[in-house]
C-alpha cells in the first residue's frame, strides 16, 4: 500500500507544467511538497486527484492506477483543497451525510467519529447552518473535518493553514499525526515550514516542474548548500535563483 | 475618473442594450401594444363615463405622479474591487458621478413624460387643472428627482442628510399641494429643495456605496431574468427549512446525486422559482380558459416546459471541484436525475389538479380530466425521459 507517481508529465491543454516527476509515499508518512508560486504544487495535486489527465506517467494508489479506474482510486483518497470548495445548497449536516454516501460509510457507524470531529472543531451547534455562511476559517474547517470522516490511505492537504485560527491548526496537526500513525499516507503542500514540520516526516522540492530533490529538512539544507545559521525560508531564495537561472 | 465612469458607462449601457433586446423580443412587444392598447381603450371610455372633479381625484393625480418619482435610483457602477483600488480617490470622486448622476437622471424623466403623458386627458379634464399648472406641476416633479438625486450622492458619503424616505414623503406632499395650491406648493417645494441640498459630506462611505450599487444590479438582473438567462445575477441559496418534509427521512434511500439534486431543487431559487412560477401558470391558464379540454392540453404543456428546464439539473454539479474529486459514481447521475425529476413532476400535477379542483367548474367529467393528466405525467417521467436521456452517453467523470 502506497502511493507511487512514475514518469508523471501533465498540465493544461498540452502545456506541461510539470515533467517526468517521481515521487513515492509510503504508509504511515507524511510529505511535504514545498517549492515557489507556479512551481507546480497545485498541478501536481489536480493529477493526484484525477482532474487533469496526464500527458504521461502514472499514478498508482494502493495497486489501483488512477487513469483504469478512477473511482475505486478516488476512494482511498481525502483532499483538503486551499480554499474551501462547498456545495451552496448543503447544510453542514448534509456535507457530512453527503461525504458518507459518496465514500460508501455506514451512517450509524460514522456519526461519533463526525461528532467527535464537530467537536474538536466547535462546529457542533451549527449543524443545521449552511455553510456557505460561515466566515472563511470556519469553511475550512467543515473541509477538514469532511475530509476526515472517511479513513482514506491517503489525505491530501493543499496550503492547510491558511485561514485557520491557533487553535484548529493545532488540532489539524493532531489529526495529521494520528492518521501518519494509523498507517494512512498524507501529502501537504505548505510554504509554513515551522508548522509543517511537525507532522511531515520529508520533503519533495519541486522547481520548474520537476522534483529536484527529496529528504528531512536536513537533507535539503544540505542539498542546497544551506548553513547551519540560515533559516529554512532561505531555501525559496535559493529556488527562485535557480528559476532565474533556467 | 470622469473617463473611468465613462468608459463604464459605456459597458453599462452595451450591457443593458443586450439584455433589453432580448426581453423586447418580437413577441414581448406584440403581447405590450396589445396590453397597452387594451388599457388605453378601457381608460378613454372610463374619462368619456367618469364625472368631473372629485375629491379623491387631486390625491389620486399626485401619487400617480410620485410613482416615477420614486423610480431610479443613484447608479454609481462602482465595482467590490473599488474599495480597493479607489480608495485613496475620494477628492476626485465627484468627477467620477458627475457623467452617473446625468445618466440616473434618464429612467426617471422617461417615465415621468410618460405618465405625465397619459395622465394628462385626466388631470386637464377630469381633474380640471389649468395646463400652465400641470406642466408646471410636472417640471417641479422633474426638479425634485434632480434634488433626489442629489440627496443620494450625498448619501454615498459619511456625515449629517436628511433620512431619504422623509424627502420622499415630503415629495409627495408637495406634489398634492400643487395639486390645490400653486403658493402652497410652491412653498413647500422650496422647503424639499433646501433638504436635498442640505447636509455634510465627510468621508466616502465605501462599504455602504458597493452594497447599495451591488443591490440595485441584482434589481436590475432580476428584472432581465424574467424574460432570459441572466449571467451576471447573483444565485442566494436560502435553507427553506419547512420543505425539508419533501426530502427522503433515511439516507439509505439517496445516492450521492440524488441527495444533491433534491437539495437544488428546493434550496436554489433558479429551479423553485421556475417550478413555482410554471404551476402558477397552470393555474391561471386553466381559469381562463374555464374548458377542460383546453385546461388539460395547456397544463400539459407546462409539465413537458417545467421537465425540459428542469433536465439542466443533470450538469448542475459537473463543474464542482468536490463532486468530481469525490468517489461518486456517473452511472448513478442518470437514474437519480430520473427519480427525482419523476417525483417532483408528479407533486407538480397533483398541485395543479389541487388547482383545477378550485378554479374549473366542478362536474363529474373534471375527474376524468385529472385521471388524464396524472396519466400524462406519469407517461412523461417514466417513459419518455428514461428513453430520452438513455440515447445519450453517460456523463464523463
Amino acid at each position: 500500500m502506497s502511493l507511487k507517481i512514475e514518469q508523471l508529465t501533465g498540465g493544461y491543454a498540452g502545456v506541461p507544467v510539470i515533467h517526468d516527476l517521481n515521487l513515492t509515499i509510503e504508509p504511515g508518512e507524511a510529505v511535504g511538497l514545498i517549492g515557489l508560486n507556479g512551481a507546480g504544487k497545485s498541478t501536481t495535486i489536480k493529477h493526484i486527484l484525477g482532474l487533469l489527465r496526464p500527458q504521461k506517467g502514472k499514478i498508482v494508489l494502493d495497486g489501483k492506477e488512477l487513469a483504469a479506474n478512477p473511482t475505486a482510486f478516488k476512494q482511498k483518497v481525502a483532499y483538503i483543497p486551499e480554499l474551501p470548495i462547498l456545495y451552496r445548497e448543503l447544510t453542514l449536516k448534509e456535507h457530512l451525510e453527503m461525504t458518507m454516501l459518496a465514500y460508501g460509510l455506514d451512517p450509524k457507524e460514522t456519526w461519533p467519529r463526525a461528532e467527535e470531529l464537530l467537536k474538536m472543531f466547535r462546529l457542533d451547534n451549527k449543524l443545521d447552518w449552511l455553510p456557505i455562511h460561515f466566515s472563511k476559517g470556519m469553511q475550512q474547517k467543515v473541509m477538514i473535518v469532511t475530509a476526515f470522516l472517511p479513513a482514506t490511505e491517503l489525505l491530501v492537504v493543499d496550503e492547510p493553514f491558511t485561514g485557520l485560527d491557533p487553535l484548529a491548526v493545532a488540532n489539524l496537526l493532531k489529526l495529521i499525526k494520528q492518521a501518519k500513525d494509523d498507517g494512512r499516507m498524507v501529502l501537504m503542500t505548505t510554504h509554513v515550514l515551522a508548522d509543517a514540520q511537525q507532522v511531515v516526516s520529508s520533503y519533495a522540492v519541486l522547481n520548474n516542474g520537476t522534483i529536484e530533490t527529496t529528504g528531512s529538512l536536513e537533507e535539503i539544507r544540505e542539498h542546497y548548500g544551506l548553513q547551519p545559521a540560515d533559516s529554512v525560508d532561505k531555501l525559496y531564495e535559493v529556488l527562485s535563483k535557480e528559476q532565474a537561472n533556467v | 475618473m470622469y473617463d473611468l465612469a465613462k468608459r463604464r458607462l459605456k459597458a453599462n449601457f452595451k450591457q443593458s442594450l443586450r439584455y433589453l433586446s432580448l426581453v423586447f423580443n418580437d413577441f414581448f412587444v406584440l403581447a405590450l401594444i396589445f396590453m397597452l392598447g387594451a388599457l388605453m381603450f378601457w381608460y378613454a371610455q372610463a374619462l368619456k363615463t367618469m364625472p368631473v372633479g372629485q375629491n379623491l381625484y387631486k390625491p389620486l393625480l399626485a401619487v400617480l405622479l410620485w410613482l416615477p418619482f420614486l423610480a431610479g435610483h443613484f447608479v454609481t457602477l462602482f465595482e467590490p474591487a473599488d474599495e480597493h483600488f479607489l480608495l485613496t480617490q475620494d477628492r476626485q470622486l465627484q468627477s467620477y458621478l458627475t457623467p452617473l448622476f446625468a445618466y440616473s437622471m434618464l429612467l426617471p424623466t422617461i417615465l415621468l413624460i410618460a405618465m405625465g403623458g397619459i395622465l394628462a386627458p385626466f388631470a386637464l379634464l377630469k381633474v380640471q387643472l389649468p395646463v400652465v399648472r400641470y406642466i408646471g406641476l410636472l417640471a417641479s416633479i422633474w426638479i425634485l428627482k434632480i434634488f433626489q438625486l442629489s440627496l443620494q450622492n450625498k448619501l454615498l458619503y459619511f456625515g449629517w442628510h436628511c433620512p431619504l424616505w422623509v424627502y420622499n414623503l415630503l415629495a409627495l406632499a408637495t406634489i398634492i399641494l400643487f395639486t390645490y395650491n400653486y403658493a402652497l406648493g410652491i412653498s413647500c417645494f422650496t422647503v424639499v429643495l433646501l433638504l436635498g441640498v442640505l447636509g455634510s459630506r465627510t468621508v466616502f462611505n465605501w462599504s455602504l456605496v458597493i452594497e447599495t450599487e451591488s443591490k440595485r444590479k441584482e434589481g436590475v438582473y432580476a428584472f432581465y431574468s424574467l424574460f432570459t438567462d441572466v449571467d451576471e445575477k447573483q444565485i442566494v441559496i436560502k435553507r427553506r427549512k419547512w420543505l425539508d418534509f419533501l426530502l427522503p427521512k433515511r439516507l439509505g434511500w439517496e445516492t450521492p446525486q440524488s441527495f444533491l439534486y433534491r437539495r437544488t431543487l428546493l434550496r436554489n431559487p433558479e429551479y423553485l422559482n421556475l417550478l413555482v412560477r410554471m404551476t402558477a401558470f397552470a393555474w391561471l391558464v386553466s381559469w381562463l380558459v374555464q374548458d377542460y379540454r383546453w385546461a388539460l392540453g395547456l397544463s400539459a404543456l407546462v409539465l413537458i416546459l417545467t421537465l425540459y428546464q428542469l433536465r439542466s439539473l443533470e450538469h448542475v454539479f459537473d463543474y464542482h471541484l468536490m463532486y468530481r474529486v469525490m468517489p461518486i459514481d456517473s452511472a448513478w447521475q442518470r437514474r437519480s436525475l430520473i427519480r427525482v425529476l419523476s417525483l417532483t413532476l408528479e407533486l407538480q400535477a397533483v398541485v395543479i389538479i389541487i388547482g383545477w379542483a378550485i378554479v374549473l367548474p366542478k362536474q363529474t367529467m373534471l375527474f376524468l380530466y385529472m385521471i388524464f393528466l396524472l396519466a400524462i405525467t406519469v407517461f412523461l417521467v417514466r417513459i419518455y425521459l428514461p428513453l430520452s436521456l438513455g440515447g445519450k452517453h453517460e456523463t464523463q467523470k
